[in-house]
């Protein structure tokens, strides 16, 4: 019988390897072995307790249950197995055996079994001590310990349960192999793990009392919390790793057989469920990471070049992104309805060419310069009618016209200040100072560096980045000189001023000049002359900051501090010339409105003549219908604003592909070709290859969008051309970078310059809003062009509408609440409550540094605390090694009870040679339980802290008595 | 017509390449102008004018005073492509930690180098200078005789270094070489290293010192020894000899042989 038994199970075995396959198959055996075992003596353990609390009675019923129990669970098993694997008729047959035999089998022959039984688990257990000693989880360890303990106590009077309780676990064990294999059959490798997991779920609950229930879910959500703190934890990493999984396989496990009665299968629901629910979030999440436009793109720049790099194509993402919302909403809202709603092009003046321009109106040079056609459409502020609803949808054009350039601007303001706000909690935790070389040593890796080159070079910077620190550590000692670099250092910024000055007056002269040339006409001059403007500030842009950089040598900065104010100066330069612009721009605008004075008289006596001329020529005749193409009209500011923008737009766009074609491009050429003929290394020599100037772009860019907002107003074509150069020069940067830039020499990270760029960002919306709204506010809109024609103020459409389109009330509240009584109290209100939140920010700030003084010095006590702790423990250690060593022969024979543990552990024979006689339930099967696995590093003592956990005192006793023994 | 605005806007460009290149212009000038002129003027070639410099200016016999004769005449006066003072303190270091006794130097120029290596090699220690034109052999020959170093410590062999290695083990009758320095035409230097590979003078620890290899630089010597796995090598980064602007670098190799 037991033979019979012991060859099918192994036999099961084999079926399961064969079905399995794939896996480590002694693994796999072991594990379930282990698994099994663990099981057993959990329930053992809980068997043990209730005895001793009901005594002979209960252990009846429990025993009586116990068996019950199992029988219910043989019943259900096969049920389940003939339903799942009534394919395969000789497994069915033999499961079919191995049901019966538990079931007919008596306690002796259990007990028979037993023995040969144990011998094999003892064998299996010393392979998988030597393998995951250390590795096994300490709180499964002594929850087993526990268990085992109350087992020992209770051995006298519980010795035949045991033995049934072993047959019944045999039992169960087999059940679970054999439904294993079953079930294997039918499903894949993966799902396997699911299947045994439901089997598990429909089967144990069963078989499980309260109180287990309670344990077992008590060691659940312990595994769970231990899940939960691991990363802290100060283990190896391959421990680490292997309570992971242990953990996640034992709550996977279990979690299923915690429902209670009827909501058993609703929680096995729930389960399947969540892991479900979670697999798609995940799914989901990389779905979504899939349609983040250019992702990939920039995950590649950033391996080459570092995240500083990457961060400058990032930040044009993000740019894209704004620009894409202020283009819908200017498309949207404006451009589309008046194409489609608004009167077509040629019915009225404003909407036409004029007669003298008509012939030349569709040559490319005039489209080129955004004249012609260009001008007479929907891409300009003139073409727009001043008529108050358009279409059948009634749309109130110039209202919705208003609107969008007010939101528009009002929500780049949000979103550059919400970006801020987010970056600010992020970049705000860290204090650079207390810790310096700290920060340096283990902060300074970039970790998304995939390219070698770039690696080399990071490993070059930092190295060159603890020199100075070192430099600038030992030079804050002392001072060398200071006159002389001070000196040196106003020099550079006086030459640099000197630089802005001279790019601002040139700047100017050039818009003089060129107004000077459109008075004369365009005809009569070249195109260098009537590109003088954009042609000149975008030299002056891309030349002036490499004169800086060549400056600010002098100054002999540190690179970071240098790099600000290199950006600052660019700023400074770009925002001068912007500026400039903007003023002359203002000129032009002043004498476009004189001439329109001169217009407006004309055409009274225009109109005046024609109606003579008609009146004179016949009093009956219908009057004389004059092609709108032929009416005189005013020179219209606005689209000369927007003009100006839009070439400013192009030419900018123009100079910087150019740029990047030569001198990127053109250069990585010559520097690669011609290095095969030159009398020096043009690589590693002078020319080299362009490094990627990240500062410079995201200026540029920022600027660029500057002058989007300007003048987005005048032309609402201006969004759409920006999405268009961003998309492109998303497309050509990143090629530009990947095949002729190399990596920086000095490779920073990035994280600390993204909040001053979006400062800039945020100072050049409002200085670039300022302009804009100074226009649209204090001059008059002109008076036969744009939506705002025949008002006087640009925003009294707003008035208009409040007046015609709300009843009557609204338009009352709205007039009381915008009276100076109550908008000056709510500003002052809005003022004091800004205040409030600053100071309570403030405070609150000041309470985070105070508390992280206090966990500092409180880390520090603690450090001490432990190594006192670890010293005393040591010196413990010591004393009791010395008291021990005398009587350890004396206590090795008498104290056997307490030591067993560690002696069945490290050599089972000699316990045996010694001539000990352990009492024989010590050796059944339960043994590999009450055995804790005792970490081997114990008695270097250099653990010591670790040996005073509270829940391994016994332990703890035996191991400091046989150390002498060991060596 | 351009117009005159546009043409202003390019000043910053000029004066960024000016200022940045300037140690280039400087170079330019010293190395070729004042060459041309000198040579008009004296009738002399550099090198003669260099060795009137340092025999009327240094004492003979003592290879120091004449070192820095050259190292003066070189800074102040023209320009001559030697090693200079501080790759020469890198290249005495390596020699004192190496102390060679074969010791091979492709390209003597005016005997600068020669007579550097010679004064820091240790007793019965031979170097053989290999320099492929007439009369700066001539010039070299002088100057190391002047220094006080005889036929047995320096060989000048005049001829072209591809032309010596080759002979070198069986009419030199030499077995090994402990050292190499290079500093003829940059392009030879990969050629020349190979030959001596082939050759099988080299052996585990022999250490090849090549200047100038980043400027005018040597790139296919650079990429060669970095492929090649036969060296264990590093570039001790400095500034061109008698300029401070100007990177360059000297790269020192050590033989490892196959491993």
């Amino acid at each position: 019988m037991t033979r019979d038994s012991l060859i099918t199970s192994e036999n099961d075995v084999d079926i399961g390897l064969e079905f399995e396959g794939l896996e480590d198959e002694v693994d796999t055996f072991q594990e379930e072995h282990e698994r099994e075992r663990h099981r057993g003596k959990r329930r053992d353990g809980e068997r043990a307790k209730k005895k001793k609390r009901g005594n002979g009675e209960g252990r009846k019923r429990a025993s009586r249950a116990g068996r019950e129990e199992d029988k219910l669970q043989a019943r259900r098993e096969k049920k389940g197995r003939r339903k799942k694997s009534c394919s395969d008729q000789q497994a069915e047959g033999r499961e079919g055996d191995e049901a019966d035999q538990p079931t007919m089998k008596s306690s002796k022959a259990a007990k028979t079994r037993k023995n040969v039984k144990n011998e094999k688990t003892r064998k299996v257990e010393k392979e998988e001590k030597e393998d995951e000693a250390d590795d096994e989880e300490r709180n499964r360890k002594r929850k087993k310990k526990h268990g085992s303990n109350k087992k020992e106590e209770n051995v006298e009077d519980g010795n035949t349960h045991t033995v049934k309780e072993k047959a019944g676990e045999l039992k169960k064990k087999k059940h679970k192999k054999v439904v294993e294999t079953s079930s294997e059959k039918e499903t894949s490798e993966e799902e396997d793990n699911e299947e045994e997991d439901s089997e598990e779920k429909e089967v144990r609950p069963e078989t499980l009392t309260p109180e287990e229930l309670e344990t077992l879910k008590e060691a659940v959500d312990e595994r769970k919390k231990l899940i939960q703190g691991l990363r802290g934890k100060p283990w190896a990493m391959k421990k680490k790793l292997v309570t992971l999984r242990e953990s996640q396989e034992f709550v996977e496990k279990y979690e299923g057989a915690l429902g209670k009665g009827k909501g058993r299968t609703f929680y096995a629901y729930k389960v399947m469920m969540t892991k479900k629910w979670m697999k798609f979030k995940r799914d989901f999440g990389n779905f979504k990471t899939a349609c983040i436009p250019w992702e990939m793109k920039i995950k590649e720049i950033e391996s080459h070049f570092g995240s500083s790099v990457a961060s400058y194509f990032i930040f044009l993402r993000w740019m894209y992104g704004i620009n894409m919302i202020l283009f819908c909403l200017t498309f949207g809202l404006v451009m589309v309805p008046e194409a489609l709603m608004g009167r077509p092009y040629g019915t009225i003046p404003r909407k036409t060419v004029p007669r003298a321009e008509a012939p030349s109106a569709m040559d490319f040079t005039v489209l080129w310069d955004f004249g012609g056609y260009a001008q007479y459409s929907v891409l300009f502020y003139g073409y727009y009618n001043n008529q108050r609803a358009i279409g059948w949808l009634k749309f109130r054009m110039p209202l919705s016209y208003f609107l969008v350039g007010v939101g528009t601007v009002a929500y780049s303001y949000m979103v550059v200040i919400r970006t801020m706000a987010r970056n600010a909690n992020e970049s705000g935790v860290g204090d650079d100072n207390s810790f310096n070389f700290s920060w340096k040593m283990f902060t300074s890796w970039d970790y998304l560096i995939g390219n070698p080159e770039t690696a080399d070079n990071k490993f070059a910077s930092i190295t060159t980045i603890f020199k100075e620190a070192i430099l600038e550590e030992q030079e804050s000692r002392k001072d060398d000189n200071i006159h002389l670099t001070r000196f040196l250092r106003v020099l550079a910024n006086f030459l640099v001023l000197c630089c802005l000055a001279g790019s601002g007056y040139l700047i100017y002269f050039v818009v003089r000049r060129s107004q000077k040339f459109a008075l004369d006409g365009l005809e009569n001059h070249t195109w260098w002359e009537r590109n003088e403007v954009n042609m000149v500030m975008s030299l002056l842009g891309m030349f002036c900051p490499m004169l800086f950089d060549v400056i600010s040598a002098l100054e002999n900065y540190h690179p970071r501090v240098a790099l600000q104010w290199q950006l600052g100066r660019i700023f400074a330069l770009f925002l001068g010339n912007l500026y400039t612009f903007i003023i002359a721009l203002m000129d032009e605008i002043n004498l476009k409105r004189e001439e329109e004075n001169i217009v407006k008289f004309n055409i009274t006596t225009w109109e005046a003549s024609l109606y003579n001329i008609s009146a004179s020529e016949n009093s009956t005749s219908p009057p004389v219908t004059i092609q709108p193409a032929d009416v005189p009209r005013g020179p219209c500011w606005e689209t000369m604003v927007g003009q100006e923008f839009v070439r400013l737009i192009i030419s900018d766009t123009m100079t910087t592909y150019i740029t990047l074609l030569i001198g990127d491009f053109l250069r990585a050429v010559l520097v690669r070709f011609l290095n095969y003929c030159w009398c020096w290394d043009l690589e590693a020599g002078f020319p080299s290859y362009s490094e990627f100037d990240v500062s410079g772009n995201v200026l540029g860019l920022i600027f660029n969008q500057g002058m989007i907002w300007m003048g987005a107003f005048y032309a609402p074509c201006l969004p759409a051309l920006n999405l268009l150069r961003l998309h492109v020069s998303m497309y050509l940067q990143c090629w530009a970078v990947m095949c002729c830039n190399v990596p920086q020499e000095r490779v920073f990270k990035a994280s600390g310059s993204n909040n001053f760029y979006m400062a800039m960002l945020l100072v050049i919306l409002f200085l670039s809003t300022l302009p804009a709204i100074y226009t649209i506010v204090t001059i008059p809109p002109s008076f036969d062009c744009g939506p705002f024609s025949g008002k006087k103020r640009m925003f009294d459409v707003i008035q208009e509408t409040l007046e015609s389109d709300f009843p009557a009330w609204f338009s009352k509240v709205f007039s009381s609440a915008s009276n100076p009584g109550l908008v000056l109290p709510f500003i002052l209100l809005m003022v004091l409550a800004i205040y409030y939140l600053q100071s309570t920010s403030k405070s609150y700030k000041e309470a985070n540094v105070d508390l992280k003084k206090k966990l500092q010095t409180q880390n520090e006590e603690n450090k001490k605390k432990n190594k006192l702790a670890a010293l005393k423990a040591q010196m413990d250690l010591e004393e009791a090694r010395k008291a021990a060593s005398p009587s350890a022969e004396h206590q090795k024979n008498n104290n056997a009870s307490p030591d067993q543990e560690a002696d069945e552990e490290e050599d089972r024979g000699r316990s045996s040679k010694n001539g000990r006689s352990p009492p024989p339930h010590r050796h059944d099967g339960q043994l590999p339980a009450t055995r804790a696995p005792v970490p081997r590093n114990y008695p270097h003592g250099n653990q010591g802290s670790a040996g005073y956990l509270p829940s391994f005192p016994r332990e703890n006793e035996a191991r400091m008595h046989r150390v002498p023994q060991r060596h | 017509m351009v117009s005159p605005a546009i043409a202003l806007a390019f000043i910053p460009l000029l004066l960024t390449v000016l200022i940045r290149c300037r140690f280039y212009f400087v170079l330019f000038y010293r190395a070729v102008l004042v060459r041309i002129w000198r040579d008009c003027v004296t009738g002399l070639s550099r090198e003669e004018r260099a060795y009137q410099y340092v025999l009327t200016h240094a004492t003979p016999g003592d290879p120091d005073s004449i070192l820095d004769a050259f190292d003066v005449w070189c800074s102040k006066m023209e320009f001559i492509s030697t090693i200079g003072p501080k790759k020469g303190k890198v290249l005495d270091r390596m020699l004192m930690e190496q102390s060679p006794l074969t010791v091979l130097e492709l390209g003597s120029h005016c005997g600068y180098t020669t007579v550097r290596i010679a004064r820091s090699l240790p007793l019965g220690a031979r170097l053989y200078s290999v320099e492929m034109d007439q009369r700066n052999a001539a010039i070299a020959e002088k100057i190391i005789r002047l220094a006080g170093f005889d036929d047995d410590t320096v060989e000048l062999i005049v001829n072209p270094s591809d032309e010596v290695i080759p002979r070198l083990r069986s009419e030199y009758g030499l077995e090994r070489l402990d050292f190499v320095f290079m500093d003829h035409w940059k392009k030879c230097y990969l050629p020349d290293l190979q030959m001596l590979e082939g050759t099988g003078l080299l052996g585990k620890g022999s250490m090849i010192v090549a200047d100038n290899v980043l400027f005018p630089g040597a790139p296919k010597f650079l990429r060669y020894i970095r492929k090649s796995g036969l060296y264990e090598w590093k570039v001790h980064r400095a500034t061109l000899e008698y300029s401070r602007g100007i990177r360059d670098g000297m790269a020192e190799l050590v033989f490892q042989g196959i491993k």
